[in-house]
């Protein structure tokens, strides 16, 4: 797993980062105005799996986690964020912030089980947590409504505001709570957490070494990963208005995964490779039905592209 | 006295589940084993076995055997191509990249049944000579069942005395438990490797040609077969024949007689035996990683 | 003051005995150095201490108090640091990065802190002459400087006992002369635990030193008086009364192995450059030189256990064996019994099993029975695990694995190590018998005594080159000793 570094002397002296950086945001606040409705809602959608593909990234590129069970996490603050919606709590920082909050408790509950394991093992518990979950979410009917999922009332983007049941405004609202969720990770990226969070990635025996209480950390860094997830749960009510057990399925666990691994270790590019996932599956395969397939072959070029481009850059 | 005996139905139910799993999940450990990788293609490889038993299985017995043959052929092969297709990505390639790979075959494949056999879940009718129940007790049991647990039963002996016993077992054993060394020792590790994935294939796509009257095939049959197997093999440990089998009984048990009763609470059994595993096994690979080299 | 007290500790694994009954007491600021062959217990002795092996036996007291309970992390905050035989550090953090996790344990803390982190940070890379690589990631700093910044991170972290697992391995003797100045300028207060095959560096650092045979400690006291002690020489050079090399029949002359251009290493260095070697069919051969001299390697290298760089090219007997093909090189008649024995999770039974089915086709002169004759300790424990065995009786099991393969050149790395004086002078005779059947044999021994009884060639490995081959009989004992360093 590959992290990026800041690596001083190989970056060249005009900021061409913070430069595309402004002109991708630029454009994707213009949006609305020069694509459609269709895909706008489907930006709005590769926000929501972008937010998601942020937390895994936050284990798998940055803690060396191979984690399969985000969309376990991002089904908990979705549903967390309906529920509230259905009581009459329609604001949606106030879901944003309770949905963080029971996906970060949601992942301090599972992280004895889940830390105890690392490589392929920690892969497969993590897969059977995210499943485990979503076959509850489908059984606990009362509060879930089974299969059938939840609808929910439009969210409103600050207390008493307009309800968002326009594409345009929806995808407006999403793209600023990702924003700022972006900002809050790049902030976790280069505070004290997210050092150590590298370091155990490269050698956890040396971290215990110095003393760090390793599982500890680990753990801080699953619930925060645990918080972005439910953060992006919240957002896929804004957008959806409708959770079901589907949405932290074996395919949004999957898909996630995709998307970290285009990102290679760096969260814009995790936003970047939601986007291209979104794009191959419901752009390319909306229209010929074969979402599954483009899906397949994407996740084949990457994985055998990744390889290729590290021994290309080394 | 009457629910007790439904109970006992149940469970007998859960057994043959539990076996079928088993199945499925012993292909998985060993897939796991030689290769240190999570064959997320895994349940596809089921519910290849599980259309083609539903496609050919047209009555008769010798429908079923051409069925199982076809099956056994398809899974050694599948298996067996999974080594060629992980060879690109290095020998130490990332766990990432591996899943990826498994992941785009599954989602590829599932793709291309959906278009052939559509979307709504397969009938798979059970030969004509193995229909109809026998009594047990008060109650009637399908004969098929009775049959698939003889089967899945022998097949887990079978499986446990190839590795414990056979020569080529004990290479397996070898090649799992230090594969550098087996191979300086002479050991075709390569050839090992590629025969353990096509056994782990075949056991997933039989156990897809003779479960389909248990668990036919349908879109998403594919996630259900394989985290099932995969919490079977966390449960089991991977390492041995008797406890990916006992591992497989107990989730069975809670996947019948738990749905049952208390469906909300069945994810709950099954994590809390993973956490009782995994605390529980914590230890022994402390233990092991501190030996010297 | 006692700094750390050492009571009754032991540690077993199955059969073998990794350390057994060892008391020690070390003041606070001594300077400890733990010697003794490998497979002494060294290294599982500073595992202990640091927590990341259990002890089957024994306590450890750490300024009073008892470390039973506490993990690796815990002693470490208790002030205990180490360094590892391979330089352990956050190989894709920048130097900067590596030193700030030493300095600061707290994941969450305040930025207000920061500046106070940032300015110790400076100041342990400028004491360490580090701050010019400060921005480079570690893992792409030369060996010498990762072994540096292993030390400064393990410095930083302020601890009052280190312990420093073969510091001066893989360094050249500038990078040597550097690291004993180090240890050297450490604070007064500063305890220090020194495992080190590099005699001459634990004689000149150390005030104190422990010697550990076979598991079990041997003797503790000024360097001056170990170095005198006739146990300790006894320990290095276990003298056992070995046959010496019997004549044997089939001694054509004619070269069964050949060797050139090898290059092989780890992680990009390669520790044996263009290496030529040539064996003739019948000989028994040692391989000598310092540890990091590339004897392992280069026995790994020939079964194909460590992959070969171009140009190299290795012939038995007239077959170029194909690299990276180890299955394909021992089924061509080459064994090994690797150091640490590497036997499998079976048992004895099962063992011999595959090496029968693994067997070079032709001439099969070592059967079971032959080979349970040669080493009867196996035969009564045909059923048990190799685990459960004494370490003895795993070498004899690797040997027979390796012998049951019929092999044309068996490679024997280390194999005296860890084994009692008995043991070894049955081991000599064992391997006699085996040349005497025609096989040929390559061994890397640090017993030197021990390889010049048995062998009637040696090869002196030096800086991944042989600096010197000679037959034992004319051996020139000055220049072997300069090179060996014993």
């Amino acid at each position: 797993m590959t992290t990026t570094l800041s690596r001083p002397g190989v970056l060249p002296a005009v900021p061409v980062r913070p430069l595309v950086f402004a002109g991708t945001v630029t454009v994707c606040v213009a949006l609305p105005w020069i694509v459609g409705a269709y895909q706008i809602s489907l930006a709005a959608s590769a926000l929501v799996l972008g937010t998601l593909a942020m937390s895994t990234q936050l284990l798998v590129g940055v803690t060396g986690l191979p984690a399969f069970g985000q969309a376990a996490y991002f089904g908990v603050g979705a549903y967390t964020a309906a529920l509230l919606a259905n009581a009459g709590v329609t604001a949606g920082p106030v879901h944003l912030v309770a949905a963080a909050s029971t996906g970060a408790a949601a992942a301090l509950a599972t992280a004895p089980i889940v830390l105890r394991t690392r490589a392929t093992t920690f892969m497969m518990v993590t897969f059977a947590v995210q499943s485990l979950t979503a076959t509850l979410a489908s059984k606990w009917k009362p509060v879930t409504n089974g299969d059938d999922g939840l609808h929910t009332p439009a969210v409103r983007p600050w207390p008493g505001g307009p309800a968002l049941t326009v594409n345009g405004f929806t995808y407006l609202y999403v793209l600023a709570a990702v924003l700022l969720l972006g900002l809050l990770m790049a902030v976790l990226l280069r505070s004290r957490l997210g050092l150590v969070l590298r370091g155990n990635a490269d050698h956890e025996q040396r971290m215990a070494a110095l003393g760090h209480r390793v599982t500890g950390e680990l753990t801080l860094g699953y619930v925060a990963a645990g918080a972005f997830a439910g953060a992006g749960g919240a957002l896929l009510i804004a957008v959806n208005r409708y959770v079901s057990p589907a949405d932290m399925g074996f395919e949004v666990a999957a898909v996630t995964l995709l998307a970290a691994a285009i990102g290679a270790g760096s969260m814009t590019g995790a936003v970047v490779g939601a986007a291209l996932v979104v794009f191959a599956r419901d752009y390319l395969g909306g229209s010929t039905e074969h979402g599954p397939a483009f899906l397949g072959i994407l996740f084949l070029l990457v994985a055998y592209g990744r390889p290729l481009v590290k021994r290309l850059r080394s | 006295m009457d629910q007790l005996t439904t109970y006992a139905v149940t469970s007998l139910d859960g057994v043959a589940f539990g076996l079928l799993l088993f199945t499925v999940g012993a292909g998985l450990a060993l897939i796991f084993g030689v290769m240190d990788i999570m064959n997320l293609a895994h349940g596809t490889l089921y519910l290849v076995g599980a259309y083609v038993a539903a496609t050919l299985s047209g009555g008769g017995l010798l429908a079923l055997g051409v069925a199982l043959a076809v099956g056994l052929a398809v899974g050694a092969g599948g298996g067996a191509a999974l080594s060629f297709v992980l060879r690109p990505l290095g020998r130490e390639g990332s766990h990432l990249d591996e899943a990826l790979v498994t992941l785009g075959i599954a989602f590829i494949a599932a793709d291309g049944m959906t278009a052939a056999f559509g979307a709504a879940p397969m009938q798979t009718h059970v030969p004509t000579a193995l229909e109809g129940s026998i009594s047990l007790g008060i109650h009637a049991y399908p004969v098929y069942r009775l049959v698939f647990i003889g089967v899945a039963a022998l097949v887990a002996v079978l499986l446990h005395v190839a590795v414990r016993r056979s020569t080529p077992g004990k290479m397996l054993r070898a090649t799992i438990s230090d594969p550098d060394m087996a191979a300086a020792s002479g050991i075709d590790t390569g050839r090992v490797r590629t025969a353990a994935l096509a056994v782990g294939g075949a056991l997933a796509v039989g156990a897809g040609v003779l479960g389909a009257p248990l668990l036919g095939p349908g879109p998403g049959v594919d996630n259900t077969v394989l985290v099932l197997s995969l919490i079977v093999v966390v449960v089991g440990g991977a390492g041995s024949i008797p406890g990916t089998l006992l591992a497989a009984l107990l989730v069975g048990q809670v996947q019948t007689i738990g749905v049952v009763t208390a469906p909300a609470l069945a994810p709950f059994a099954l994590f809390g035996a993973m956490l009782i595993v995994l605390v529980l096994r914590g230890r022994t690979t402390a233990v092991v990683a501190g030996r010297p080299a | 003051m006692t700094l750390l007290q050492v009571d009754n500790l032991g540690r077993r694994y199955g059969g073998l005995h990794a350390l057994q009954g060892v008391t020690l007491a070390v003041p606070v600021g001594a300077r400890h150095g733990i010697i003794g062959p490998n497979g002494a217990g060294k290294s599982t002795l500073l595992n202990l201490i640091a927590g990341t092996v259990r002890p089957s036996t024994g306590t450890i007291v750490f300024d009073g108090k008892d470390l039973a309970r506490l993990g690796p992390a815990a002693r470490a905050r208790r002030g205990i640091g180490r360094t590892w035989q391979h330089p352990a550090v956050f190989r894709r953090l920048t130097v900067t990065a590596n030193v700030t996790l030493a300095v600061t344990r707290h994941a969450l803390r305040a930025p207000a802190r920061r500046p106070a982190v940032a300015a110790r940070v400076q100041e342990v890379l400028e004491r360490t002459g580090l701050t010019e690589h400060a921005a480079v990631p570690a893992g792409q700093l030369p060996y010498g400087l990762q072994r540096l910044l292993e030390f400064a991170v393990m410095l930083a972290a302020g601890p009052r006992l280190l312990l420093l697992d073969e510091p001066s391995a893989g360094l050249d003797p500038e990078e040597t002369a550097r690291l004993r100045a180090a240890v050297g300028a450490l604070p007064e207060d500063v305890t220090t635990l020194l495992i080190d095959h590099n005699l001459d560096l634990v004689w000149s650092v150390c005030d104190t030193v422990t010697v550990l045979a076979q598991g079990r400690h041997l003797i503790t006291g000024a360097p001056d008086a170990v170095r005198a002690d006739e146990s300790v020489r006894a320990a290095y050079l276990n003298v056992p009364a070995v046959p010496s090399a019997a004549a044997r029949p089939v001694r054509t002359g004619r070269p069964l192995l050949r060797v050139t251009g090898l290059r092989a290493g780890y992680h990009g260095a390669d520790v044996l450059s263009e290496l030529e070697l040539e064996i003739a069919e019948g000989d028994l051969v040692a391989v000598l030189g310092r540890n990091g001299a590339g004897k392992t390697t280069l026995l790994n290298a020939l079964t194909g256990l460590v992959p070969t760089k171009p140009p190299t090219r290795i012939e038995l007997d007239g077959t170029v064996l194909p690299p990276g093909r180890p299955h394909r090189v021992a089924r061509a008649g080459v064994a090994i019994v690797p150091q640490g024995r590497r036997l499998f999770a079976l048992t004895v039974a099962e063992h011999l099993e595959i090496a029968e089915a693994t067997a070079r086709r032709g001439d099969v002169y070592w059967t079971r029975a032959k080979v349970l004759e040669l080493l009867p300790a196996l035969a009564g424990r045909l059923s048990h695990h190799a685990t459960r065995l004494s370490g003895g009786e795993q070498q004899m099991l690797a040997l027979a694995r390796a012998l049951l393969t019929n092999p044309r050149l068996l490679i024997l790395d280390e194999p005296s190590e860890g084994l009692a004086p008995a043991v070894v002078a049955h081991l000599a005779t064992t391997l006699g018998v085996i040349a005497s059947s025609g096989v040929t044999v390559l061994m890397a021994e640090q017993n030197l005594d021990l390889a010049l009884r048995v062998t009637d060639r040696v090869l002196v490995l030096a800086e991944g080159r042989i600096a010197l081959r000679s037959p034992v009989a004319s051996l020139d004992r000055d220049r072997l000793h300069e090179l060996v360093g014993a």
